[in-house]
């Protein structure tokens, strides 16, 4: 998610786009794996001013029911949203209770 | 029962268009995506650190650090337990990986992401078993002996700023580490 590590002044970023949790590719694929690893690597020797960005130019299939990365269940704070609506705001704003 | 999902052995596609740009939000939908780019806004532009790579990649130390809650089946786990008691709360610590971690002897603690394609192969998340085919490949100096992971949810981040962060420099600086690969997860 390179417009987040942007956000937050990351120095150098490798951009891609697979889902989380498969951000290197998918299992059992060493080859695959082992191209975006190379390109991080290139990425970061390539890239010369603070903040410089690479989008790494793979491709993430589109394959019958994958869930691109989706917890098998919701997150606990998925389903306390879902029971305190009003609360959203609050997550939204970043006003995380003490 | 759900049918399980099957992870299919794809390889990685090179787009047609090199000039590609990433989109941050493809894989991110609901209450997360809209988190996320209320987030991004609310950011002020601030200093970027930065460190010039003094020497060439071949003669680099190499270090991974995730954000996907892996943790040997011999330590502590992240405490999953205390963020269902409370959503708004994330363990804020750290794990140390061998660099011989597989995926037969991490679990994975991270109640936002599928832990399922990692438990297969950590690789696709935590790219060890790569770094070291790039070792004996000659491509960088060497894979540190120690890698890291913290769990990335972490709302209220000034403990992992404050004490987690400090601690894991001082061991990638005992590592001797000259390059840190950050893998969100």
């Amino acid at each position: 998610m390179p417009e987040v590590a942007l956000a937050v002044s990351t120095p150098r970023i490798a951009a891609i786009e697979y889902p989380l949790g498969r951000t290197l590719g998918q299992p059992g694929d060493a080859a695959g794996q082992l191209a975006v690893l190379r390109a991080i690597l290139t990425a970061l020797e390539s890239i010369q001013t603070p903040g410089g960005i690479v989008h790494l130019p793979f491709e993430w299939p589109d394959l019958l029911g994958d869930k691109f990365g989706e917890p098998p269940s919701p997150p606990p704070i998925v389903g306390y949203i879902l029971r305190h609506p009003w609360q959203v705001t609050r997550l939204l704003n970043r006003d995380v209770p003490e | 029962m759900p049918e399980p999902t099957t992870y299919h052995r794809c390889g990685a596609i090179l787009s047609e268009n090199m000039e590609k740009t990433v989109d941050s939000y493809r894989f991110i939908s609901g209450i997360t995506r809209r988190m996320l780019r209320t987030w991004v806004g609310m950011e002020h532009p601030r200093p970027i650190p930065w460190t010039p790579l003094r020497k060439p990649l071949k003669d680099c130390r190499v270090a991974l650090l995730s954000s996907a809650g892996i943790a040997l089946k011999t330590d502590k786990p992240f405490d999953q337990d205390g963020e269902r008691r409370n959503p708004w709360w994330g363990d804020p610590s750290y794990r140390i990986l061998p660099k011989s971690a597989t995926s037969a002897n991490v679990n994975l603690y991270h109640l936002h992401i599928d832990p399922r394609p990692a438990q297969q192969d950590l690789n696709c998340l935590f790219p060890l078993a790569r770094l070291l085919e790039l070792e004996q490949m000659g491509e960088i100096g060497a894979a540190t002996e120690r890698h890291y992971s913290i769990m990335g949810y972490i709302l209220k981040p000034e403990q992992l700023l404050q004490e987690t962060v400090p601690a894991i420099i001082r061991d990638l600086r005992a590592d001797q580490a000259d390059v840190v690969v950050l893998v969100p997860a």
